[in-house]
């Protein structure tokens, strides 16, 4: 006989439930074995397919086929559209044929700028350092690693990293724009004691990283055994958002973030 | 943008060859670059695996046409365990295999609405609804296929390994 909560709990695994569910989840679980062993069993094949599986990526000279291809069709619409354009459209009686042209001369350019930023990516970040990013973020998921110093007030957070590392990142509570500050952690990586952020959005949790830029620094969204990982920097800080939110929500985080370190940078 | 290796990927698993996968992704492009106005600020990501499997979908069948061999029913691909047995090494010792071969020789082995549920949440880090935009089910369907394929998965690297799964390293 199967738990009839079994459907729940997958929904709760894949992060899909709210707070309410996942809180009386997590009460049922405490007490039902068969479910605890459903998630642990569901996170060890999650571990091991995001582990083991090849994460191909698109040949190169794929993409430069595709780009060609892409250049050649918005050439060509933009070549249709064009006679329509030249018309004085305050004169021409059809004047929504003329519309209509220019519109399509706009999606084709719209949609030239949505695809083509999926072909010509920067250079990434060496893969030990995401490697070592999204290491970092999937133990502070583990129970009791989360946050060193909890607290939902920018001033209790900011000031514990002045003495347990080696930057000062912005922190600040988003909670009305529905990142919730949980507080600050430490970490060690790339020879230095990295300063973590926490924040939550939604039922998914955004660790923000922050250490001090060497020799380059990173200004892209990659994503890496399923979670996404976006950079950007403030002065010589480097950030990084890791979670397993999705990229709207993480470039949401980011652009407050920006904001704020920008402005807190000028005298 | 990582959208393009997501839509190599999912071709990959959808086609038999690299050429193919590369074949369908480009037509897939194409077509997302033609049928731009139907994003409508939905998930660009989903929007575009979708296209990709329409474009596999429509392939299959042009294909089928020209053939007349009829495909074999989607319940009565070829499981798991037929896809092992085809493929044993008969030198290799059971426990000297490597693992990545065996596990995806696995996912191979799922049915094709199991298999792509379960690669989309997985590996792509989907949510149910974004699944179900790409494979065009309601999200019940997609929450029932993913319990299926992670069952059968499980199930099947059971009756390989006969034993439990060997513990995360």
């Amino acid at each position: 006989m199967q738990c009839a909560e079994r459907s729940r709990v997958q929904a709760y695994f894949d992060r899909e439930v709210d707070a309410v569910a996942a809180a009386d989840i997590e009460r049922h679980t405490e007490h039902c074995p068969e479910c605890r062993a459903l998630l642990a069993d569901l996170e060890q094949w999650r571990t091991r397919l995001r582990r083991d599986l090849v994460y191909e990526e698109a040949p190169p000279q794929l993409r430069t086929r595709i780009g060609a291809m892409l250049e050649r069709e918005s050439a060509v619409s933009a070549a249709a559209a064009a006679p329509a354009r030249l018309r004085p459209w305050r004169t021409r009686p059809f004047w929504l044929g003329a519309g209509g042209g220019v519109g399509a001369a706009l999606a084709a350019s719209v949609a030239w700028l949505l695809l083509s930023p999926m072909l010509l990516r920067s250079p990434q970040p060496a893969a030990p350092l995401l490697d070592e990013l999204v290491a970092a973020h999937v133990r502070s998921l583990m129970p009791q690693h989360l946050t060193d110093v909890v607290s939902t007030d920018r001033h209790t957070v900011k000031p514990w990293f002045a003495g347990h590392a080696d930057v000062s990142p912005v922190v600040a509570d988003f909670a009305a724009q529905g990142y919730r500050l949980v507080g600050g952690r430490a970490d060690y990586f790339d020879q230095q004691r990295a300063a973590v952020v926490v924040y939550e959005h939604g039922a998914h949790v955004i660790n923000v990283f922050t250490w001090v830029a060497r020799a380059r620094t990173y200004a892209d969204v990659t994503t890496r055994n399923g979670y996404h990982l976006a950079f950007w920097n403030v002065g010589n800080l480097q950030y990084c958002a890791v979670s397993d939110a999705g990229w709207d929500e993480l470039a949401g985080l980011e652009r407050l973030l920006r904001d704020l370190g920008s402005r807190d940078a000028q005298p | 943008m990582p959208h393009l290796d997501a839509a190599y990927r999912f071709a990959r698993w959808l086609t038999s060859s690299t050429a193919d996968a590369e074949d369908l992704v480009q037509e897939a492009f194409l077509r997302a670059f033609r049928a731009f106005d139907s994003l409508r600020g939905s998930d660009a990501k989903a929007w575009l695996l979708a296209i990709v499997r329409n474009c596999h979908a429509t392939a299959l069948r042009q294909e089928q046409r020209r053939t007349f061999v009829p495909l074999p029913d989607e319940q009565e691909a070829r499981s798991g365990a037929d896809v092992l047995a085809l493929s044993v090494d008969p030198d290799g010792a059971p426990g000297g295999r490597d693992d990545r071969l065996t596990l995806e020789q696995l996912i191979a082995g799922l049915a094709p609405e199991h298999r792509e549920v379960l690669l989309l949440r997985e590996m792509e880090d989907m949510s149910y609804r974004e699944i179900a935009d790409v494979t065009q089910v309601p999200i019940g369907t997609v929450m029932s296929r993913l319990a299926r394929a992670r069952f059968a998965l499980r199930a099947q690297w059971r009756e390989q390994t006969k034993g439990v799964p060997r513990a995360v390293r």
